[in-house]
């Protein structure tokens, strides 16, 4: 572990700059295919959008203005060229622009999973270290058993669980969590307090999983034992030797995790009334509103590979072994 | 579990099963397959919703009519009490089997049988085929899934068969995965390189030499992507993207009913326990056979 400050970073110029170039393919890549994908849908949307009293000149007016008519590849580009130049088109369902009604779920979904991400990741370090600490042991055993069987339940059942216990018996939380911005931050968070929960329960086995089998590698190596030996006090260990080497497989986790969490998680949305991207799509599915579900899935799309893009220069930052080109070419 | 590894049996074989080491190596990893209770437990459980989303009807039960009060709470006469519309809940979580199933286990054999073929190919030719598909698989596995699913949906819709075609799409991928990287590791022994010596057929060598070999590891994808698959579908007939009213959905019934949670919590508590014995279930039964198949 003796690379320099410069070493370090050239790999982090050089991974920007592959990651600069490989984001925007993938992005276009998702595109195509969503776009492709919706196109296959059956239906006219401008007769959707504007009912059946609408005359044939206007629903054929309707679908130019919203570059809905014409050949699937002509509509790609009116429709992506718009979108990069920030005219993302209208809401079918909302009949508001695409572009506002994504942005401001994606902060309330931004939020949400960050409140989760908080709650989640010290918890995960605590359980996982105590756990590699006392490998083998009945209390190891049964963290593990319980975490994954609460993860192997649907959100929705541990979420109904929770609800009924702290909503309808405790009355600590509200049934619902439509937080609207008027309130104040306290009573936003005291309201969101109940889905970041749930949320975070979900990803806890894996991540805890990780810690783990992290930390008990470090504290069964050379290093540490050598560490130990020489006299350094406990906190120390743990501090300039453990930390660092059981943190760094947990990273690869966080950051999809840290994506799928940010993109807004359908299932809570739903359940807790929260008005987040997740339940916005679910919502652009149903009622097949093309436009606002590219936007959100763009959105989405760009939103997880930027958390991953963040996973990797903590990646670098913490454990400077690490070479891209080897991750790169699995 | 009839998979038997011909080159590579003895890893499987547990040395404490000496009374077994006459069989099979199938069929000892059988037998102590039959040894764990956790397993035992699940398949039972398993059995059991089987068999009530087949022999609901042939019992007399009434999902779908008012057979008494409105909300009444858990009686003799209804133990699971009644929902909303006066329909007996019990009668609804027994039915609710039938939705919960009848997805799950085609997406995930379909999602097995594409995901097999394709890493079986991506393995055996590598080249510009094996780096196209994973670059691929690289950018479908860079969505949340539950997007990627809700993308789906908008295409195809929500009926039975494109929720199965949904579902195999969906899983796909990660088997594809999986069955390419124990391909990779087939292609290095010497079986296949004598195979091509003798002049085999590509397509021979594919399904007769190589299939058999990865067989167990596509075994274990294809439990648990039952498990997942059942809960993905318990998912979307939650969020209103599968089985529609009247329908005795689990997941739409949590969904129909959690408005009444305050004053009819077994309305959603049943269905929430069904939907949670068969996940976890099919889950334990996927991490036992791959316990003992290591």
């Amino acid at each position: 572990m003796t690379t320099t400050s410069v070493e370090r970073r050239t790999v982090l110029l050089g991974l920007l700059g592959r990651r600069i170039v490989q984001i925007p393919v993938v992005l276009l890549v998702v595109s195509i295919l969503t776009f492709w994908l919706l196109q296959v849908v059956p239906g006219n949307p401008g007769r959707n959008a504007l009912g059946q009293y609408a005359t044939v000149a206007q629903v054929r007016a309707w679908n130019h203005t919203n570059g809905l008519d014409g050949s699937l590849v002509g509509r790609y580009l009116h429709w992506i060229g718009g979108f990069f130049a920030g005219d993302w088109g209208q809401s079918l369902v909302y009949s508001t622009a695409v572009k506002e009604l994504v942005i401001g779920r994606l902060g309330n979904s931004l939020l949400l999973g960050l409140y989760a991400f908080v709650i989640m990741v010290p918890v995960a370090i605590a359980l996982g270290s105590a756990q590699a600490y006392r490998e083998g042991r009945r209390s190891d055993r049964a963290i593990t058993v319980g975490l994954l069987s609460l993860s192997a339940v649907p959100e929705f059942v541990v979420g109904v669980v929770l609800l009924l216990v702290f909503a309808v018996w405790l009355r600590v939380v509200p049934v619902q969590s439509a937080a609207d911005a008027s309130g104040d931050f306290l009573d936003r968070l005291r309201v969101m307090t109940l889905p970041a929960v749930v949320l975070a329960l979900g990803y806890l086995a894996v991540l805890t999983r990780m810690v783990r089998s992290g930390t008990s590698e470090a504290i069964t190596s050379q290093f540490h034992r050598t560490a130990v030996l020489k006299g350094l006090s406990p906190a120390a260990v743990v501090r300039r030797h453990v930390i660092r080497n059981a943190l760094v497989p947990t990273l690869s986790v966080l950051g999809i995790y840290l994506g799928t969490l940010l993109g807004g998680s359908v299932i809570v949305e739903t359940l807790f009334g929260y008005p987040g991207l997740g339940a916005l799509l679910v919502t652009a599915a149903e009622r097949k509103d093309v436009l606002l579900l590219e936007g959100g899935v763009m959105i989405t799309g760009a939103v997880s590979l930027l958390a991953l893009l963040l996973t990797d220069i903590c990646f670098v930052l913490m454990d400077p072994r690490i070479r891209f080109d080897a991750r790169e070419s699995r | 579990m009839t998979a038997t590894i011909p080159g590579s049996a003895a890893p499987a074989v547990d040395s404490l099963q000496a009374d077994a080491s006459e069989a099979a190596p199938g069929g000892s990893r059988f037998r102590s397959l039959l040894r764990r209770p956790s397993f035992i437990v699940s398949v039972l459980i398993v059995v059991w919703w089987v068999v009530a989303a087949i022999g609901w009807h042939l019992v007399g039960l009434q999902p779908y009519a008012k057979t008494g009060e409105l909300l009444a709470s858990p009686t003799w006469a209804h133990p699971f009490g009644t929902d909303n519309l006066g329909r007996d809940m019990f009668a609804r979580v027994v039915a609710g089997a039938g939705p919960a199933l009848l997805i799950g286990p085609f997406g995930a054999l379909l999602a097995t049988i594409i995901g097999g073929a394709l890493g079986l190919v991506a393995g055996y030719y590598r080249g510009v085929v094996d780096t196209l598909m994973m670059r691929f698989f690289d950018v479908l596995l860079a969505l949340p899934s539950l997007i990627f699913l809700v993308v789906l949906v908008g295409a195809f819709g929500i009926g039975p068969g494109a929720l199965i075609l949904i579902v195999g799409i969906l899983f796909a991928p990660g088997i594809a995965r999986i069955i390419r990287a124990a391909t990779l590791v087939e292609m290095g022994k010497s079986y296949v390189t004598a195979a091509k010596l003798q002049g085999e057929r590509d397509v021979r060598i594919l399904f007769r030499e190589l299939l058999p070999n990865v067989l167990p590891n596509l075994v274990i994808q294809a439990t648990l992507s039952l498990a997942a698959a059942v809960f993905i579908t318990a998912s979307l007939s939650f969020l209103g993207l599968g089985s529609q009213p009247p329908s005795a959905d689990w997941g739409l019934a949590i969904n129909e009913n959690r408005v009444y949670l305050q004053t009819a919590w077994w309305t959603v508590v049943f269905p929430a326990v069904g939907v949670a014995s068969l996940v976890v279930a099919a889950n334990l039964i996927a991490d036992n056979i791959r316990e003992v198949s290591r």
